[in-house]
Formats: structure tokens, C-alpha cells, sequence
């Protein structure tokens, strides 16, 4: 929480972390983590959580053996229970140019750096590890998931000294990341996706693959969506790009069209790869956007 | 379609604005930093087809109401029934104006004649478009061409009204041919306004040629014929021949035939019979005479009305009820009591001056005293011209001071005769000439070869019967030589040997006979008849001048002194004097009574078919445009109003293809709260 009200990292509130501090971080499946921790494990282990029963196998520790089991049966079975281990947190934030764009006030890019901290230092104080991963045409900064406090301020000073340039990498990004993160971990990527959902659907069904849990925030403005214009504009691409001079008399409607069909092709490539897809409107306060987030996350009554 | 301020047509380009305008503000754009590029690039991509072709539209709709903004100022004329695309300004406009009477058929319910109806369309035509520096009207009942300060003048001018003349159109092209040949008039537009009526028109004459040919010599004249050919059925126009006065005892009477010809009724087969009351008014007692109808009209041969005794001359009129032309309803005539008619030979035979003396005074009709006075030619001088009716000359042709009086004579009206003198003639006169005495031999030459027998001396009696020529033997003959054409033959000896010639003069008649009544040249005063006929008809003809009342066809100059004539009938309405010659009624100038009507052919029905009018402008640029009489509709009128329409159509229809489709934005606004839903359904 020091860190979080430092003056270096403005984009995290304390009010929105108290807020969120009630509700963990969890992850959809089990993950690989390299100590104990809150989450599950694919690996048995030794917590006092049962997990099931086996049949016994010559060379199984036989201290590990249901002998009431065996009264009642006449047979050897083994009890398993569930190993709890740590999570890995891996932040892929999107910071080419277009993350700069704003309307009134709060940009793209000043939202991610909210979600991307905060999330940062909910995962930290569970005891969870968290990385950094920051793209534009490619990675420029990569930092691993570590579990210690120091490492936090890392990724938090990192977050803090991130600008937004050059073109979207994000594709290839996606893929190299998907390479070289080691084990199963939570993969949040936090981006406008300004990329053909047919791409991204390669990038996430690689993801998952490598049976990372991936999550998406996708930062939208609303103005990119009413494209309310009423004069002759000319739009600069914030990526470096050609210019468009357009009329929104002749182009609004084709504009809208193709924003309904590039968000509907989106939902359809986040549900057939199983994506938690989080659709954020530059305007949405930061807690709302987690605790949705978050909550959709909390393991169902009874299940585990 | 032409266009009243044509000028304005220069302003056209003008239908560019939208697209300059588009230009400019595609050029005052303001920039924006835009993230979401790639679906503009789609957007731009999409808007290849439909929205593309709806900004084209957007684009013509402006242009379309500048455009038509700019035709109503140019002040469209619409002419339906009259191509005038493409023609250029005429330098002149010449109209042709039929007056004669049977362009008084009136519409029943506008009151409208033909004439009237002619004249307004054309007045509101050439108000509208251009006629160029000259506007001139000829009309058919007089003959000097009248300049017209603008179109409405038509309408307004004094002495355009209906006449009671014929019209001679093939005259009136050749005046306007002469006005446009004088005023060197380069492009031009002739307009003429008929009924067709074939009298008036005379297909069959050979001027028609002559007229195509010098009218395709002039390049530039465009030839319009406003027609008005329907004749409304059930017309009635009533005459009167022969008004004879009689006196029989006590009693004073009129006798007169009255014919009544009807319009045939185009659902009637024609037995329908139906009686018309005939209305006769003479010294203001009226009387009616009902007479049956059918569908060719009604006849009354021998009518005799009871008058005055006292009254010597007078005048009356037959009417029928009113009807369609107003003009053909009233007849008038005059009449007076027969007067002595006079005759002079001129002979140094006596003895042949005794046989034209027997045949002229014997007269032939009733109530009629004839005079025969022979003068031997030394005693010329005694001839009394202003009394005489019927000249004969038996003596060598005269020259000087005669001659003169003789053509006087003639020009007034009256009839010479001229039979070749007992010796050697070298005179001339009327371009005719006498020659040797031939004696002829009995086998081949003395019969009659062919003699005229449809009108003039010798033609058939009323009964249709023929003069007894074929009995007429000829022992001598006089070779006779004429100058030119002039003269025609009435009946001939052989092939070249004219026994009996007339030479054409303007008014009364010249007769030249090659023969001899008495027994030593021919048989003709010994079989007498035809000799007896002859004389009393050429006595008939000249003293028709000199009779205190006479019938006459309304036209030009058919009075003389116009100004010494007194108006008497009708006592409404009195036409001005240059008027007076060309309207029907009654005048009189001491004792002498006219009656102007008519003439016969404008009450025939006979109408040109169109076909045959359009073959009369063969191989000249025209058109017919055939209307009716009354009708409303102008030749051509301003259709701004429509331009109006099309302005506010095409600013309504750009207005609607560019208003934003609300529909799509409250689509695309709801899309990210549908999606959401659909995202957590499937979670």
C-alpha cells in the first residue's frame, strides 16, 4: 500500500485497491506455481483439501494409504489431496501510439496503466507472482513473474515510466510470449485490439495451448464507436500511418458497420477460445472494471 | 421548347456549385488523431457501392435544382402541338388572317369565332415568344400590309373583325412573298389562319407551284397553318336569287327564289326532315315562312311577297334563326323597278341594223322596255354612253377620242359587240383586229364546229335545252386577228376559225363577231333564235350596271365611291368606311340600291382535306397545327410552375437521401451492451 500512494505511481488508487482488497485474485484453472499458495495445482499434493482416491500400486508410500477404506473393502486405495501452489501473473500491456488516444480527459493508455498497477498489486499482496511485458511493434520490456516485494516496485516503476508509440505488434507478440512463458501462468492482455480478430484468434487459441488462462481487457473509446463527426475530418493515424480525409455524411454509416462487425467477429473469437474477453470503456472507473473482473473469477459455490 | 429569356441559359455552368462547393469543404476539413484507422480504411472500402452511388445522387439532386432554378428564370414555353426546338429567332412574322365569312363559325359556348379564337392564340404565342423586329398582318379583305407594334395589337386593332368577303390564300402568300422579297427579310415565320375552305384556298390552281417554287427560293421562312377545318353541323345559310319586282293590276309584288343549304348532321342519314321559320323583312313589315328542312336544306322557287304599290325601290332581307356563323343568317337584297334598257347600233347598213334592231326590241322578260337606236357611224358623237347598256359596232373598228369612250363604256360595266364592217378595216381595237372576207364553201366549213355551252352568250337555257347552233349555216366569215391570249372563243368554225370571240377586260364585256345576221354572210338572223338570244343576254348583262339595284359581292372597291354611298341596313352597328364594302347590308347613293352579301362559294361546304393543304407546302418547311374553335388551351404556355416542382422535388429527395440513418446509430450504440450479454450468456 506504500507503494501504491507514492507520488510515482499516480495511476493507482488506494480508494479503488481498498475497495478490491476483499476479493483474491483466482485463477479459471489450475495453475503451476513454483511454491504453495491460494490456487490449485494439476500435480496431487499435500494439502488437507481430498482431492480423490486410487487404486494402490506397488512403490506408493503406504503412509499415504486409507486403511478404513481397506476395512470396508478388502481393497488398497490410496487418498489423494490437492497440492495449493502460487500463481504467475503475466501482464502483456499494448503501448503503441493508438494507446494514446482520448476524447476528454482519460486516455487509453492511462487506463491501462490503472488496471495493469492495480491488478499488479492485488496479485503481489496475495502472495503471487507477477510479470511485466510491455509491446508496441515488439516486446521493449520484459520482466518474469517474482513473487517479492522489490520486484513489485519493478513492475510498478515500469508501468510508471511506459509511453505510448510506434505501430501494433500485438499479433506477434502474443505468439512470442506464448513461446516463452515457461509454465501455465494467468495471462492478462491489456490492448485496443485495433488488429483483425481472424489474427488475434491465432494468438489466443496459441495461448491457451499452452494452457495459459488468458484474460482481455479491450479498451474502447466511446467516440470510436458513435464516430459522431458532422464536418469534412481528417484523421491521422496515431500509428504513422496514411491519413484518411473523410466525410461522415457519406462515411458514418460504413464506419458503423464496420465497427458492429469487427466487435461481433471479436465475441465470437473470445468465446471459441475460451478468453475471459473484457470489454472497457475508457470511461469505466478502474474499481468497477475489476470488481467485475474479479468476481467473475471466484470459484462457484461448492465447486473447486 | 424555347425559352423567353434565353440568356439566362448562360448561366447553366452554374449547376457546378454543388460539386465546387463539395471541393471546397473536402479542402476546410479539420484534423483529428484517430486510433481506429482500420475501420475507415474498411469504411472507405464499403463506400465503393451503395453509399457511393447515394452521395452521386445526393450530388445530381443539387445540381438538378439549380439547374431547373435556372429554367424557371429562363421562362420555359411549353408547345405542345407546334415543334419549335431548334429554330432560331425569326427576323419578321408575317400573318396571314383569313376574314372571309365562314370564319365566323362561332362556339356555342364561348362565343368564340375562328377567327377570334386564331387570333388570340397567336397574339398570346407571339406575346410569349419572339417574332422579331417586324410583326405584319395581311388580311384577306384588304390590301395593304399592316405593321403591328406588338402582338397584342391583334387583338386590339380596329377593322379585324369578320367580313363578309372570300378569301383568296394563294393571293395573300403571293402578297406576303412580295413583303418578304421587298423588306429582304432574312429567317421569318409565317402563320396563316384559315378554315380551309376550298373556295378560299383553290387547290387546283397553278399558282400553287409557282408560290412552293419562289417560297423554297428564300431559305429561312417556316410556314405555320393554324386550321380550324371542322364545320359544326346544322349550320343554315339562307340566299335569294332573281328579286324581281311585278306589278299585275292594283297590286305591287316581289318575286324571289330563297335557298337555305344546311351543314349535314354527321349522325343523320339525311331523311330527317324538320321545319326552319324563314323571316323576310322588307320596308319593316316582317313575315315568316316556315319551310322543311332536310339535310341538304330547303328551296322556295317563286316566292311572291304583296308590297306598296308606291314603293318603286326598296330593300329587304331573309333571315333564318341564329345559329353558328352569324354571317351567313341574313340575306340582303334590293330592288327597284325594270328599267328601259338602251342599246346603239353603230352600222353604215342600214339594212344590218335593221335585224339588230328587231332583235333587241322585242324584250324578254316581263315588265322590261327595251330601246334599239341605230346611229350611222358618222354620228358617234350623238351616242348617249351614260344611258346605253349594249354597244354594237358594224363599222370599221374606231380610234382616238371613240376608242377611249367605248373602253369607258366597257369599263363601267357594260357590254360592246363588234361585227366586222362591209369593207377593209385596218383599225384595232382591244387588241383585235378584222381581216379579208372568206367566202366559204358549202361542203366543209358552214356548220358550227363547237360553241360554249356552260356559260356566257350562247350557253344552254335554264331548261338545260341547247340553242338551235347546230342549224346555223355561215357563208361568209371575217378573219379575225387578236393580240396575246386575251381573247377567248365561244364558238368556232373549224379548227382556227372563231366565229364568236369575248376579250378579257376587268369588268363588262367585249364580244367580237366574225359573221353577218343577214342572209348574205349567214342564217342567223333568219333562224333568229339563237341571234334573238345572244343580243338580249349581252342587253341583259350591260344594263345590270345601269340598273338602280343591284346585288353584289362583298369585297374591295365593289362600291366605287365608297364615301357616296349611304349605309341603310343593318341599322346597328355601322362599319367604318374603309369597312363598308366588306360587310354584308345595303346601300344607297341617290337612287341607286346596293346589296352586299356574300358570295356563294363561302356558303359551299366543301372543305380542303388536310392532306391536300399539307401537299399545297410540299418540299416546305411547315406545319399544320389544327385547332378547334374555343378552345382554351394556348399554343404554348410558360411551364415554369413545372421547373417549380422539379425544384422542390429534387431538394425534398436530396434532403431525404442525405438525412443520417437513425435506425443504424441506435443499432450500433445498443451494440455494446448486446455483445456483452452475448459474452456472458456464453460464459
Amino acid at each position: 500500500m506504500a507503494d501504491s500512494s507514492n507520488g510515482k505511481h499516480p495511476f493507482i488508487d488506494p480508494r479503488v485497491l481498498a475497495r478490491l482488497s476483499a476479493q483474491g485474485l483466482q485463477a479459471r484453472m489450475p495453475m503451476l506455481g513454483s511454491v504453495s499458495g491460494k490456487h490449485r495445482s494439476p500435480i496431487r499434493g499435500s494439502s488437507l483439501e481430498f482431492a480423490q482416491y486410487r487404486k494402490y500400486v506397488p512403490g506408493d508410500d503406504t503412509r499415504r494409504m486409507d486403511w478404513r477404506a481397506w476395512g470396508r473393502s478388502d481393497r488398497f486405495y490410496i487418498k489423494e489431496y490437492e497440492a495449493d501452489t502460487n500463481l504467475r501473473l503475466c501482464l502483456i500491456v499494448d503501448t503503441s501510439g493508438s494507446l494514446n488516444f482520448k476524447v476528454d480527459g482519460v486516455s487509453k493508455f492511462d487506463q491501462m496503466k490503472s488496471i495493469a498497477g492495480t491488478l499488479a498489486y492485488l496479485t503481489s499482496r496475495q502472495g503471487d507472482a507477477v510479470g511485466l511485458y510491455c509491446t508496441n511493434e515488439r516486446f521493449h520490456t520484459e520482466i518474469r513473474p517474482r513473487r517479492n516485494a522489490t520486484h513489485l516496485r519493478i513492475v510498478l516503476d515500469s508501468l510508471a515510466e511506459l509511453n505510448a508509440a510506434g505501430k501494433t505488434g500485438l499479433a506477434e507478440s502474443l505468439h512470442e510470449a506464448a513461446e516463452n512463458i515457461a509454465q501455465r501462468a494467468l495471462v492478462v492482455v491489456i490492448s485496443d485490439l485495433l488488429i483483425e480478430p481472424e489474427v488475434l484468434k491465432n494468438c489466443f487459441q496459441h495461448l491457451r495451448f499452452r494452457k495459459h488462462d488468458v484474460s482481455v481487457f479491450h479498451l474502447l473509446d466511446q467516440s470510436e464507436i458513435d464516430f459522431n463527426f458532422d464536418r469534412p475530418t481528417r484523421f491521422l493515424d496515431m500509428e504513422g500511418g496514411e491519413p484518411i480525409t473523410a466525410d461522415p455524411n457519406i462515411m458514418a454509416r460504413q464506419y458503423k458497420q464496420a465497427m458492429a462487425e469487427y466487435l461481433n467477429d471479436l465475441s465470437v473469437v473470445m468465446r471459441e477460445a475460451a478468453v475471459d474477453y473484457h470489454r472497457v470503456n475508457v470511461d469505466d472507473p478502474v474499481d468497477k472494471v475489476l470488481a467485475r473482473f474479479l468476481l467473475r473469477r471466484q470459484p462457484k459455490k461448492g465447486a473447486r | 421548347m424555347s425559352f423567353l429569356q434565353p440568356w439566362m441559359l448562360w448561366v447553366l455552368p452554374a449547376i457546378a456549385l454543388p460539386i465546387l462547393i463539395h471541393l471546397i469543404s473536402r479542402r476546410r476539413h479539420r484534423s483529428v488523431e484517430w486510433a481506429a484507422m482500420m475501420f475507415l480504411v474498411r469504411a472507405e472500402r464499403m463506400n465503393k457501392g451503395m453509399a457511393r452511388l447515394r452521395y452521386v445522387l445526393i450530388m445530381l439532386m443539387r445540381m438538378a435544382a439549380i439547374a431547373a432554378v435556372i429554367f424557371v428564370a429562363s421562362r420555359p414555353l411549353a408547345s405542345g402541338r407546334i415543334s419549335m426546338f431548334g429554330m432560331s429567332k425569326p427576323d419578321a412574322t408575317l400573318i396571314l388572317l383569313d376574314r372571309s365569312a365562314s370564319m365566323e363559325t362561332r362556339d356555342p359556348q364561348t362565343g368564340e369565332s375562328k377567327r377570334s379564337t386564331s387570333l388570340k392564340k397567336l397574339a398570346d404565342l407571339l406575346e410569349k415568344r419572339s417574332y422579331g423586329s417586324q410583326l405584319v398582318l395581311l388580311d384577306s379583305a384588304s390590301d395593304e400590309p399592316r405593321l403591328l407594334d406588338s402582338p397584342l395589337s391583334l387583338l386590339e386593332l380596329p377593322n379585324l373583325g369578320g367580313t363578309a368577303t372570300s378569301a383568296d390564300i394563294p393571293d395573300m402568300l403571293e402578297r406576303g412573298l412580295a413583303y418578304l422579297k421587298a423588306n429582304e427579310a432574312g429567317r421569318a415565320d409565317l402563320w396563316i389562319c384559315s378554315d380551309l375552305n376550298e373556295n378560299d384556298w383553290n387547290p387546283k390552281s397553278g399558282r400553287w407551284s409557282a408560290i412552293r417554287e419562289q417560297f423554297s427560293e428564300m431559305k429561312g421562312v417556316q410556314h405555320f397553318l393554324l386550321s380550324y377545318a371542322e364545320r359544326p353541323a346544322g349550320n343554315l345559310s339562307i340566299r335569294v336569287d332573281n328579286v324581281k319586282r311585278r306589278e299585275s293590276g292594283n297590286r305591287a309584288e316581289l318575286v324571289l327564289d330563297v335557298l337555305v343549304q344546311a351543314e349535314r348532321q354527321p349522325d343523320q342519314s339525311g331523311n330527317s326532315l324538320r321545319q326552319i321559320p324563314v323571316q323576310f323583312e322588307i320596308n319593316g313589315v316582317r313575315t315568316t315562312v316556315d319551310l322543311d328542312l332536310d339535310s341538304q336544306g330547303a328551296s322556295l322557287q317563286g316566292h311572291r311577297i304583296t308590297i306598296d304599290r308606291r314603293l318603286r325601290s326598296g330593300w329587304g332581307s331573309v333571315s333564318v334563326p341564329e345559329d353558328s356563323n352569324a354571317l351567313d343568317n341574313r340575306f340582303y337584297f334590293v330592288f327597284s323597278e325594270p328599267t328601259q334598257r338602251r342599246a346603239v347600233i353603230v352600222s353604215d347598213d342600214e339594212r344590218t341594223a335593221n335585224a339588230f334592231q328587231l332583235a333587241l326590241n322585242v324584250p324578254l322578260e316581263q315588265g322590261v322596255e327595251n330601246l334599239a337606236e341605230f346611229i350611222p357611224s358618222s354620228r358617234v358623237s350623238e351616242i348617249d354612253w351614260q344611258a346605253t347598256s349594249l354597244l354594237i359596232w358594224q363599222a370599221p373598228l374606231p380610234s382616238g377620242l371613240v376608242a377611249e369612250q367605248i373602253q369607258q363604256f366597257v369599263n363601267s360595266g357594260r357590254v360592246a359587240m363588234f361585227f366586222p364592217p362591209g369593207q377593209k378595216d385596218d383599225g384595232q381595237l382591244f387588241g383585235a383586229k378584222w381581216g379579208q372576207w372568206q367566202k366559204l364553201s358549202e361542203e366543209e366549213q358552214r356548220k358550227l364546229s363547237w360553241w360554249r355551252t356552260d356559260a356566257d352568250l350562247l350557253a344552254h337555257v335554264e331548261s338545260g335545252d341547247a340553242l338551235p347552233l347546230n342549224d346555223l349555216r355561215t357563208y361568209q366569215y371575217c378573219a379575225l386577228s387578236s393580240a396575246g391570249n386575251s381573247a377567248t372563243p365561244l364558238a368556232r368554225l373549224g379548227d382556227d376559225r372563231p366565229l364568236l370571240v369575248r376579250t378579257a377586260t376587268d369588268r363588262g364585256g367585249v364580244y367580237f363577231c366574225s359573221t353577218l345576221p343577214t342572209a348574205q354572210s349567214s342564217t342567223l338572223e333568219r333562224d333568229g333564235i339563237s341571234f334573238y338570244v345572244m343580243l338580249q343576254r349581252a342587253l341583259a348583262v350591260g344594263s345590270q350596271t345601269l340598273s338602280p339595284a343591284s346585288q353584289r359581292d362583298a369585297e374591295i372597291g365593289v362600291l366605287g365611291e365608297a364615301d357616296q354611298w349611304e349605309a341603310v341596313a343593318p341599322t346597328g352597328d355601322r362599319p367604318t368606311l374603309s369597312e363598308t364594302e366588306l360587310q354584308a347590308g345595303v346601300y344607297r347613293n341617290g337612287d341607286a340600291w346596293v346589296a352586299i352579301n356574300r358570295s356563294l362559294a363561302e356558303d359551299e361546304i366543301k372543305v380542303t382535306d388536310a392532306a391536300t393543304a399539307d401537299a399545297l407546302f410540299d418540299g416546305l418547311s411547315y406545319q399544320r397545327i389544327d385547332d378547334s374553335i374555343g378552345d382554351s388551351a394556348s399554343l404554348a404556355s410558360e411551364v415554369w410552375r413545372l421547373f417549380l416542382l422539379v425544384v422542390a422535388i429534387a431538394l425534398i429527395a436530396e434532403a431525404f437521401l442525405s438525412m443520417p440513418e437513425k435506425q443504424a446509430v441506435q443499432q450500433q450504440a445498443s451494440s455494446f451492451q448486446t455483445t456483452e450479454n452475448q459474452r456472458q450468456e456464453a460464459a
